[in-house]
């Protein structure tokens, strides 16, 4: 009896230090490949820091829009950004292949399951980015021409644009991700079909009189209109 | 420059066949196929009452029109065998030359050809005017030549006269701020009607600016500011009354803003290095009276020119927020909420505003396009100033009140030259 427990004891002792020593060196394998990780992570955030110093993205991105829209949402300029983001992207790269070097069970199917879907995720923060960009652009580009060309409500027209752009992109980068795919399709078409119909039926018959107007200046005799201010040359 | 390149084998093969000239006339026909002939018959008279002994030719640039038959036709052959004025006999050949362009040729290609040809021709003194001008003359077209020609001056200007109350954007903007920034006092850099040297010619062709936008819409002024920056010299001729209905002009405000200040800015950009060191500006030779005011009867909105200036100011406040320094802006905001009576744009202020947009234009710090459009409703909040202030004022009281200006324009010009040299940065 006292022989069966000792054996089992040194069983469970030689098993313990058997997995202890497979575990050990897997485990130093993944520190080593999370601190070369952070190390290359660190290297590229640099490098690409002052490439895109180089490049004046930064200004592109001002004129673009993109600044402001980053500011709003409380984020650091373009530049540093991206070269945070590739900072993080690098690591954790890293330190999922470092994981998977611990061959704990189920684990590795998650991470490559991961690493599958981080592509769409790219793919669906840059759609995001874009839109926003664009709807920026478009709605300033829109509350330019309408304020001087004397329509009544410049900002409702510009926020219009930027709402539908918007709702556009929302709509793709949900769509991207594969979130409730079928869901997103009805709700964006429901959604921007009845705000155009609306929107006609409002102008149409509850703006009759600013629909004249505007048909009246974009297609009726314009000379009159150009006579009222001097020439500028 | 390569010529095989930007001129065709036909327009090569005529002006093969024309030889050396010493006086060119260029002009685009695009768009002005009714108004041609009365131009090639004023430059044709101009040539044979002007300039009897020399070497002429009219190069004709044409593209994208209908009646382009028509046109053609009518400017190409032998000058001598078309027109002939009685009792002069001009001792020299005459010739037209056309290129045509495939499409319709922007001003910037237009102007750009006519170089080409005058530097291939080795002309000593050239002249462009817009055929859709219904006020050319024979003494318009050699007022341009004969200070090149004979005086040895490399860029003319025109002076006009016109209503006092036309020309405001040159009157208020583009002639005091660019006499204050590149010292020379030219008072229309923007106009369809100029004339050159052939040495400023050969200079501007081989400049790498041609794709620009800027250079496209109005290459004149660029050709001005390069003459004034390149020590080139300069004057002004007198032509006459002003035509409103010349060719590429356009009315829509933001359109012209966009074309000259536009272009300004863009001359400002390019020629930084210049302007930045350039001391006190200096007068500029003139032939014949200097520009003359009318006092015709115009039909102007005042009232909407204020409603669109203050709803101008109030929408797009965001956006001038981020072109203007905060004093100025909130100097601006202060205005816009007097009564129309009270209302008046000091010239400080007028000043202080449009340095601030060239210097966001170079720190670009939003779209540059946007940018000059948001300019549009301020130009209309001064014009409207304008037209109160001097709804009684003389000739005399106006040039007082442009001259003010201009020195207004010059004492602030460290201002615009700090805000310049300015590094801004991007916030996080």
């Amino acid at each position: 009896m006292r022989q069966t427990i000792l054996r089992g004891l040194e069983q469970v002792y030689g098993n313990l230090v058997h997995m202890i020593a497979e575990f050990l060196p897997r485990f130093l394998v993944m520190l080593i490949i999370i601190v070369i990780g952070l190390l290359v992570a660190l290297a590229l955030k640099y490098i690409l820091r002052a490439l895109l110093g180089l490049t004046k993205l930064d200004r592109v991105s001002d004129d673009a829009g993109a600044s402001r829209v980053l500011r709003m949402a409380h984020l650091p300029p373009m530049t540093e950004l991206l070269s945070r983001s590739i900072f993080w992207v690098t690591w954790i790269g890293f330190i999922l292949v470092g994981l998977s070097v611990l061959r704990v069970a189920g684990l590795q199917e998650q991470i490559s399951r991961l690493f599958q879907f981080l592509p769409e995720v790219f793919v669906a923060i840059l759609i995001l980015f874009l839109g926003a960009v664009i709807a920026n652009f478009l709605s300033r580009t829109a509350l330019l021409a309408a304020v001087n060309a004397g329509h009544p409500s410049p900002k409702i027209l510009s926020w219009s644009i930027r709402f539908v752009i918007w709702i556009l992109a929302i709509s793709m980068t949900l769509e991207e991700l594969g979130v409730a795919r079928q869901t997103v399709i009805s709700a964006f078409s429901i959604i921007f079909g009845a705000s155009m119909l609306g929107l006609a039926i409002a102008f149409g018959l509850g703006g009759q009189d600013l629909a004249r107007k505007c048909l009246e200046r974009y297609l009726g005799d314009t000379k009159k209109k150009e006579d009222k201010e001097p020439q500028p040359l | 420059m390569a010529e095989d390149v930007l001129l065709s084998d036909d327009l090569l093969r005529q002006l093969m066949s024309v030889g050396e000239v010493d006086l060119l006339v260029g002009m685009s026909s695009h768009n002005a196929a009714n108004t041609v002939s009365h131009a090639l018959d004023a430059i044709e008279e101009s040539f044979q009452r002007n300039f009897v002994r020399q070497r002429v030719v009219i190069v004709n640039v044409g593209g994208g029109d209908k009646d382009e038959d028509g046109v053609e036709a009518k400017g190409q052959g032998n000058l001598a065998e078309k027109v002939r004025l009685p009792g002069i006999i001009s001792l020299r050949t005459s010739h037209r030359v056309t290129a045509n362009i495939s499409g319709p040729p922007s001003a910037g290609i237009a102007l750009r050809t006519i170089l080409a040809a005058a530097d291939l021709l080795r002309a000593r003194a050239c002249a462009v005017v817009s055929p859709a001008a219904s006020n050319l003359t024979p003494d318009s077209v050699a007022n341009l030549l004969r200070p090149i020609y004979r005086e040895k001056f490399d860029f003319v200007a025109p002076l006009y006269t016109r209503n006092r109350y036309q020309g405001l954007l040159a009157r208020n903007l583009l002639y005091p701020m660019s006499r204050a920034l590149f010292g020379c006092g030219i008072r229309e850099l923007f106009s369809d009607e100029w004339g050159f040297s052939g040495r400023l010619a050969a200079l501007c062709l081989n400049q790498d600016v041609w794709h620009e936008e800027a250079i496209q819409a109005r290459p004149e002024a660029w050709m001005g500011i390069s003459a004034i920056s390149s020590d080139f010299r300069c004057c002004q001729a007198f032509l006459g009354e002003k035509s409103q209905a010349t060719k590429g002009l356009a009315t829509d405000i933001v359109e012209v803003l966009r074309q000259t200040v536009g272009t300004l800015f863009w001359c400002l950009e390019a020629r930084q290095s210049w302007w930045l060191d350039c001391g006190k500006s200096q007068p500029v030779p003139t032939f014949g009276p200097a520009h003359e005011l009318t006092s015709d009867p115009t039909d102007l909105d005042r009232h909407r020119i204020f409603e669109m200036f203050r709803s101008g100011v109030t929408e797009l406040e965001p956006i001038l927020s981020s072109i203007l320094d905060p004093e100025t802006h909130s100097e601006i905001k202060s205005i816009v909420s007097l009564e129309e009576g009270k209302f008046r744009f000091k010239s400080d202020l007028w000043v202080r505003t449009l340095y601030d947009f060239a210097a966001s234009y170079h720190h670009a710090v939003i779209n540059r396009d946007h940018l000059v459009q948001a300019l549009a409703p301020l130009y209309r909040g001064m014009t409207y100033s304008f037209l109160v202030e001097h709804s009684d004022s003389s000739p005399a009281e106006m040039e007082a009140a442009s001259e003010m200006l201009c020195g207004e324009f010059e004492l602030q010009k460290p201002y615009l030259m700090e805000r310049w040299k300015a590094k801004v940065e991007v916030k996080s």
